[in-house]
Parts: structure tokens; sequence; C-alpha cells
């Protein structure tokens, strides 16, 4: 097995500490930090999807292995130049106001991270003015919208008009998701999507950018 | 908090059983059936049962035998309070003892629900195959049973033809029943032909032997004389009377348990007269007649607490138990069967029914479905869970983690979570808990289309392990022997 290898298999199993001296091993013996980047560590965390999708790995084995991915990641880093860290995108996330329903939110920022976006995790109680004040500091791709109540999902809209009067509407794709959400709901308030599911989420994520 | 003494609540909290019957009311139970056997005694129809019993200090009077209290206590003490069946290689696997459960099929149904054609039809032979390899799959399923009388053999052999099918397609344990002594000695020789020799076997035995009195109070020759035989060869015995409340036995649920235990004692008796210590399971099928229908019901809430009354009172007399779950009156594998399947489950682990049967019966036992057999396997998978109870310690308690994640915090990311979610969870391999997209994207199946893909699967996938090729030839000219045999009798 190849160093490479043996970093991908590290992120697998969620061992942060082994991925992390595996990691200094290899740019000690001069593996260039982008193959360290693309063929070890996104490349285990690729599979950690697939096999999360397939129900062979469970949730809080993602998570551990998205912790080993950046302690890895954390590493190599700072050896890159400016802009040649690959990132997929910045989604800005959050849970619309008056609403503290988070954990699905939470699960949908842990997932983008290990897939490879730069979130920026608003929390809870989220009006749609800091959702789009953050999308603007952040430099935004993707602002992604949660709620749990019918009574606060209401509040969406005011998100996706605001941002057409800031005129960032073209530039920032809206992302919903939430219990009493629906794809229908997304069309009907003009959001670029739904998903039902975290998994399901990263998809939607990566087409979007 | 925790106290910092140790309460009894800490030693002896895991249990998630139940007790339909107080340790007073199973002595009055089985007070009563011994008072039954004393007065009324049971008539026995083997001469050569009956001449034990006698020596053995029963009053025989023509055909009917009256026991002494005295004698049923003896019996009762010399059996084992533990039985243990090995797998076809001699490794233990269930051990009959305290309230441990685990679950089985049922033999000899007419028909077979096709899990292929959905047709209803007569049994044959490779359905006894395809029982042996989905108990042989499944995980939840302890030991395998025939499913199904086979109709496409010498009749007289069906019981013969389905064991072979049974033992060259699992090396789970077997309970199989025989329809008299010639062919019981045809199983036994299979079973050795495995083991290496009957002292290997009497050892590790892989398979229990049962047969079923005639409530009320009637030993037919053959099921005293087959127990006798079994007892004799020094394997584990089951007697299992099947008992229809009101019809066979009272109305009530007390005079029908009274009776059960009555019907399996005249066994218990006779075996250990036999060879004392033979290893004796006690039965078996206990519920009501529907005096709507007059069928023997197998999903009657009363067969599950009348079984669950009857595992108490063999608790009490510290000898393992032949109880049943997972079967249903249903005629096909509907929300009905599920319903039935699972609460008598249920109820069984709860009561600590040591060998539990008739998974996979539908049509009140007259039809056996492999597709019921693999939606029971899910239902015992929840059921272990529940039975599995609340672990209480520090480390469960988890203060100390819901310190550190704090109020709006999670816990999907501590260590404490990747330790203990796979332990303490139960994973569906049938239930379906996607979201709806999910399961809209796998086609909207329901459960019963789930199950049947899944049935199938391991009938055209899974592989038993097999027996070497000089085992199987040996089997093989046992079978040509009692042809031999029974064609030489017409």
């Amino acid at each position: 097995m190849s160093i490479l290898d043996e970093i991908a298999q590290g992120v697998i199993e969620g061992e942060a500490t082994k991925v992390a001296d595996l990691t200094k091993k290899a740019l000690d013996t001069g593996v260039p930090p982008l193959d360290i980047i693309n063929n070890g560590l996104v490349l285990g965390m690729g599979k950690v999807g697939e096999m999360f999708k397939t129900g062979e790995m469970f949730l809080p084995e993602v998570i551990f292995s998205g912790d080993a991915l950046y302690a890895g990641v954390g590493l190599v880093k700072p050896l890159l130049t400016d802009g040649s860290m690959p990132s997929k995108g910045t989604a800005v996330i959050g849970t619309i106001k008056g609403d503290l329903h988070d954990i699905g939110k939470n699960l949908v920022g842990m997932m983008l991270e290990s897939s490879g976006f730069t979130v920026v995790n608003l929390g809870a109680d989220v009006s749609p003015e800091s959702f789009v004040q953050a999308a603007k500091d952040n430099n935004a791709d993707i602002i992604g919208c949660s709620a749990m109540l019918t009574t606060t999902m209401i509040l969406m809209p005011d998100v996706i008009k605001l941002l057409e009067s800031e005129g960032l509407r073209n530039k920032v794709k809206v992302m919903i998701g939430g219990a009493p959400l629906s794809p229908e709901y997304a069309a009907k308030i003009g959001a670029d999507s739904y998903a039902p599911d975290s998994t399901t989420a990263v998809e939607v994520a990566n087409e979007l950018v | 908090m925790k106290s910092q003494f140790v309460k009894s609540r800490y030693e002896a909290n895991e249990a998630v059983q139940f007790n339909v019957l107080s340790d007073n009311q199973c002595e009055e139970i089985f007070h009563s059936a011994m008072e039954v056997l004393r007065r009324t005694g049971s008539k026995v129809y083997d001469p050569d049962s009956r001449d034990l019993l006698k020596k053995g200090g029963a009053f025989v009077d023509g055909e009917v035998v009256k026991f002494p209290s005295a004698l049923i206590e003896w019996a009762v003490r010399t059996a084992p309070s533990r039985v243990v069946l090995c797998d076809r290689n001699g490794k233990a696997k269930l051990f009959l003892e305290g309230k441990n459960v685990y679950f089985g099929p049922g033999p000899s149904n007419n028909f077979v629900l096709d899990p292929f054609t959905g047709e209803r039809r007569e049994p044959t032979t490779e359905d006894t195959v395809r029982a042996a390899k989905c108990c042989d799959y499944l995980p939840n399923i302890d030991y395998a049973m025939d499913m199904g009388t086979v109709r496409n053999v010498n009749l007289t052999l069906s019981d013969v033809y389905s064991f072979e099918a049974l033992l060259t397609n699992t090396t789970k344990p077997i309970v199989h029943w025989g329809f008299d002594i010639p062919q019981y000695q045809d199983i036994l020789e299979m079973c050795i032909a495995v083991a290496g020799s009957l002292e290997e076997l009497q050892k590790n035995p892989f398979i229990a032997m049962y047969s079923e009195p005639l409530p009320p109070l009637r030993h037919s020759r053959e099921a005293i004389a087959k127990a006798v035989f079994v007892a004799e060869k020094g394997l584990p015995l089951i007697y299992t009377p099947c008992t229809m409340a009101g019809a066979t036995t009272p109305a009530t649920m007390a005079g029908t348990i009274v009776l059960q235990v009555a019907e399996s004692l005249v066994g218990l008796v006779a075996a250990q007269l036999k060879r004392e210590g033979t290893p004796f399971i006690m039965g078996g099928l206990i519920s009501i007649m529907d005096m709507s229908s007059t069928i023997l019901s197998y999903g009657a809430p009363e067969l599950a607490l009348l079984s669950a009354g009857m595992s108490n009172v063999a608790q009490y007399m510290k000898i393992p138990v032949f109880s049943t779950g997972g079967c249903t009156d249903a005629k096909t594998l509907d929300a009905q069967a599920a319903i039935q399947g699972a609460m008598s489950i249920l109820m069984a682990a709860q009561s600590g029914a040591s060998l539990v049967h008739d998974c996979g019966y539908i049509e009140y036992g007259s039809t056996s479905s492999t597709e019921m057999l693999v939606m029971d396997d899910e239902i015992i998978g929840m059921v272990k869970r529940i039975m599995r109870g609340v672990e209480v310690n520090d480390e469960t308690l988890a203060v100390d983690v819901i310190d550190s994640v704090g109020p709006g915090g999670h816990f999907l990311r501590t260590q404490h979570t990747r330790n203990y979610f796979k332990k303490e969870t139960w994973y569906p391999s049938l239930i379906d808990r996607k979201v709806y997209e999910g399961w809209r994207a796998e086609g909207n199946k329901t459960m019963g289309a789930r199950i049947k893909e899944k049935t199938q699967m391991i009938i055209n996938e899974h592989n038993p392990e097999k027996l070497p090729e000089a085992t199987l030839n040996s089997i093989k000219a046992i079978i040509q022997r009692a042809e031999q045999r029974e064609a030489a009798q017409v």
C-alpha cells in the first residue's frame, strides 16, 4: 500500500492522529502537497461519501472521517501557494429566524465541509438580513437555509427578495431544507434547490456551483 | 445523579422480562397438574411404556396410568435444568437455561406458500432445502425445522427425506420429528454418520427430537415410544402437547396450563425412568379454539399469554421450555401476519421461553412461508435489542459528555457517540427508515416486496456449508436401506 493509499485508508477509518502522522511523513519524503490532498485525503473522503450512501458507514463515522481529512488538510494547506488550495465553493448556512432547530442544519454543514466546501455556519435564529450580509462578507456561492417549523419557513422568501434587491441573486444560489419543506415549496418561493437530507444536500450543492 | 452507594437496582435492573405468574401461582399450577395425574391419570397406549411407568411406581389399570406425586417430583429433580444444543460441527450454540430465548421455525405443515409463484401448494423436498437455506442464512433464526411434510417422496419416509434436506443444507441445530421408531432409527443413523459415533452425538448433540401426546390425557403408542427411544439414546427430548382452550382443555387460561403441564409430565416421567438425567424440554403449543371458525389459533393474544404462563411454570420447575411465536392465522403475508408475528415474538422473549418455534407459520399453522420466516427474523432483531435493556453505569450515564457538549451543542462529534452508537442501536435490514425521497428512489417498495426480494435472494444465492462427500454417501445409503425396509412391508 502506497503512503497515499494509507492516508486515504486513515480518512476512511476516521483516525485523525494517524492521518496527520502519515501526512507529515509524506511531506517529509517529498510527495507533492496537491498530490496528498487529491490522491490521498480527498480520495479517502470520496469513498466515505459513497459508503455512507450505501449504508456501509454511519453518520458519526463520517464525521470522524471529516475530522481526519482536516487533520491532514491543515498540515498541507500552509504549503500551498495562495489560491491553489482546492475548494468547491463557499456556503453560508443557518436556521431561519425564530427557529432553534439546528441538528439537521449542522449535519449539512459537516457534510459540505467534508466534501470540500468552505462552510460559514451562522447558527440558529438567523435573520434574512444576516444571511445576506454573511454572503456578501464571505463572497459566498450558496446560502443554505433551514427551518423545522411551518411558522418560520415563511421567512425564507425574504432571504431571496433581499438577495434580489441587493443585486446578488445571480451570484448566490439558495438551497433550502427541513422537515416541513418540499421541492414544491422551493419552486414556489424561487429557491434554486431543495435537499431532503445531508447526503443529498452535498449532491445538490455540487450541482449548484 | 448516581448514588454514591450501590443500590439493589444497580445490580439487577437489566431485565426487560416479565412474569405472567408469580411463584405461588406456578406452584398451584404444578400441584394441580400433579393432582390431575394422581386422580384422573392418563391413557398410555404403549404397553412397554406402561411397564416402564409401573416399575417406576405408577399405578396401571388397563391403559390408564396414575402417577404418585413423589414419582413426578423425582423426575422433575432428575431432569437437567439446562440443555445445550450444538451446531452440526459440534460447537455449542444454544444454551437452554435461565431466561435465554432462541427462535426457529416449525414442522410438518400441509402446505407451503411458494415465495416465487405465490402459490399455496403441497410441500416437496425442494421446499425443505429452501427452509434449511433460510434458517442457515438468517442471523436471528437459531435452529432449523422442516416447515412442511414433503409429498414428493415415499410418504412413510417423508420425515426421513426432510431430515436429509435439513442436515445437508444447514449447520444450525435441528429440531425434528418422525412417524415411528424405524424412522427415528434412520434419523439417528444419519446424525451418527455426521457426528462419528453415538457418544460424540450425546456429548455435543445437534438434534432435539420431539413427539406429541393427544390431549386431553392420551399418549399414543408412537408418541410415548418415540420419547422413550430418544431417552434411551441419551439425546435431547421435546415432549410437546398441542392444546386448544375450550376444546381439548378447559376454557380458562389456568386450567389450560394445568393440563398442558400434566401432558408434558407423563413424557418427562417415562423419559427419566428410561434414562435418568435425559435432557428434557417441555412443551409446547398452547392456544385457544376459535369458537366461530373452529381453528386452533396461531395468532390469538391468548397464545402469547398462555405460552408465557407455561414458560413461567417451566422456569419454576427448572426445565427448559418449547414455546411458540412468530406465527399467524393470516393466509398471506399481510398486516395481520405482521401484527400477530410481532406480538407473540415479543411476549415469548419477555417471558424467557427457551426454544420458541413456529416462526414462518401462516394460516393457523396449516401453511408455512419462508417469507414469514424472513419477516420474523427482522422482528426478532428488534425484540433482541429491547431484551438487551438499558445498561446503567458511569460510562452510559454520560454526565461528563453532556457537560462537555453543553446547551445547544450536539453529540455527533463526540468519541462517546462513536464508541456507543452501534452498540446501543439496532439497525434494520428490511424495515424502511429512509427519508421519503430515498424510499422513492428505490422504487416505492412495500415491506412485503422487500421481504419477497430478500427471500428469493437467500434461496437463489446462499450456499450453506457442505458435508464431506463420504458423509453424504453414508446418508444416501441409510435412505436406501429405509426404502428397502418400507418396500418389504407392503
